[in-house]
């Protein structure tokens, strides 16, 4: 069977600092600017999916429209893998046919902190590890990189080495905030944020937003731009004990998740052309690896010093730099990397050939999509 | 001063037992299951049946990170935080005691330090286990 639902449109803002827009009127922005690039009117929407965006009434009264069918999901990362999930699954039941998926992040002017008093990352329990100095997402993933190098041998130069070659691809990407590239003299020299994360092992909290518009893979052939099939996706949850790292890097649920993904697009890793990895921080891009099927488990980082992460070589990784230097849209940016991808319109950062784009997170809950230039 | 904890709300006797040196989980009265922080269900048997007991004041070292940029007044950087799996299975984050950050090993045996840090409130810390 072949895949029954199609990405039609991307669009999205400028990132960086955007103080004199909120996160309805960045949404809105990359709304404008899917629909422009899909050749759909405001009219045609009748699924919408807001994420970080504060409130979906207000939102469609500033948009105006009334869609069918409308949902509202937290602003944490792992929902982009989720509503663009959803969203193909409304399709197939026939709730909506076009789907819009609308991110808005004004963080970055809004002064978000990750850590510090205030911090509810994960499951809202953090506060009762203040009087420790335990706090923040990135020390969470620093805790996790700790247990990798000890039980697997990881090193930072691992580390640096994800992080170096995702600031290489942002190079060639004009949207990327950070384009200069270093070394990894460089970046064993930059300073630690938390032990054995460095600052160059985090992601960039920036305003901005994007969004995608989804339709049925019937319709999606008489659109305007070449379709890009959702082929498979599946998705699975740590949750349990969830307020300390788990055992086992989440590989259980990315393992389940991944098979969903592969089995319903009929394909194995061996056959994906390009990778958009989850990297909140750069442990997660190890972890996705091992979880995924990519390489085994604890051969991460020798697997990443070997290259194959890096544009022209085996799984061309974060082409567009990622969350560590694009910028961190909460895994909405590398979605529409990988439809990119599969449309060929990369320009200098193009993978080629690129028939199949597998995006993928490690987290609490995990979502694995795979996208096709062909629908089955 | 370092951020203090609530200790007048739900998990007030395990705050109760660290001013005694005595380390105090809920268990459940159904399933015999440990737990921290305080809930009033079981997450194992979902039992509303709990009593507040002793356990063994060790555990096992799981992980540490090393804190370089400051969250919080009074807590001057860097400062360690580890990650203690205690032997009646509940984790908990705490610092170090008298221990060079290259000394940690994962699987290391850690016992209980008792920290008083305000007239009132005593924090939970470890060491490696003496051989």
């Amino acid at each position: 069977m072949g895949a029954v639902s199609a990405v039609v449109g991307v669009g999205h803002t400028r990132y960086g600092r955007l103080p004199e827009f909120d996160a309805y009127e960045l949404g809105l922005w990359a709304l404008k600017d899917a629909l422009a690039d899909a050749g759909l009117r405001f009219g045609d929407i009748d699924g919408l999916i807001v994420n970080r965006i504060p409130d979906y009434q207000r939102f469609c009264e500033i948009a105006g429209i009334s869609p069918d069918y409308v949902n509202i999901t937290p602003g944490q990362g792992r929902f982009s893998g989720i509503d663009i999930e959803t969203a193909a699954a409304l399709i197939r039941d026939g709730l909506a046919s076009t789907v819009a998926l609308v991110y808005g992040n004004n963080g970055r002017s809004a002064g978000d902190r990750y850590g510090g008093a205030g911090d509810t990352y994960g499951s809202g329990g953090a506060g009762n590890w203040f009087p420790y100095g335990m706090t923040s997402p990135g020390a969470f993933h620093a805790l996790m990189a700790r247990r990798h190098m000890e039980l697997y041998g990881t090193t930072p130069d691992h580390l640096g080495t994800v992080s170096k070659t995702f600031r290489d691809h942002a190079v060639l990407n004009p949207s990327a905030v950070m384009r200069n590239p270093f070394t990894l003299a460089d970046y064993h020299a930059s300073r630690y944020i938390c032990e054995p994360l460095h600052l160059l092992d985090y992601c960039l909290i920036n305003d901005g937003g994007v969004a995608l518009i989804l339709t049925s893979a019937e319709r999606a052939r008489d659109l305007k731009q070449p379709p890009v099939y959702v082929r498979g996706y599946g998705m699975a949850t740590t949750l349990a004990g969830s307020m300390f790292p788990p055992d086992d890097f989440w590989r259980t649920s990315m393992r389940k998740a991944g098979a969903k993904s592969f089995r319903m697009a009929g394909v194995t890793p061996a056959d994906i052309s390009t990778l958009m990895i989850y990297d909140n921080f750069t442990p997660t891009v190890l972890f996705s690896l091992e979880g995924y099927g990519y390489c085994g488990e604890g051969e991460s980082g020798p697997f990443v010093a070997e290259g194959h992460l890096a544009l022209g070589a085996r799984y061309p990784t974060n082409t567009s730099g990622g969350h560590l230097s694009e910028s961190y849209m909460q895994g909405w940016a590398l979605n529409l990397e990988a439809v990119l991808q599969v449309r060929g319109a990369c320009g200098e950062r193009q993978v080629k050939d690129c028939a199949l784009a597998h995006y993928m997170a490690a987290a609490p809950v995990v979502t694995s999509i795979i996208y096709g230039k062909e629908p089955s | 001063m370092r951020p203090l904890p609530q200790t007048d709300g739900p998990d007030r006797p395990f705050w109760q037992a660290l001013r005694r040196r005595e380390v105090q989980v809920q268990r459940c009265r159904s399933c015999g299951m440990h737990r921290f922080p305080a809930t009033r269900y079981c997450a194992h048997c979902r039992s509303d049946e709990s009593e507040w007991v002793a356990v063994a004041p060790s555990g096992t070292l799981e992980t540490w990170c090393v804190f370089h940029r400051p969250y919080f007044e009074g807590l001057p950087v860097p400062y360690t935080v580890i990650q203690v799996k205690l032997d009646c299975g509940v984790r908990v984050f705490a610092n170090p005691a008298g221990v060079e950050n290259g000394a940690l090993r994962i699987g290391m045996p850690v016992d209980a330090v008792f920290e008083d840090v305000a007239p009132d409130v005593t924090l939970l810390m470890f060491k490696p286990k003496d051989r």
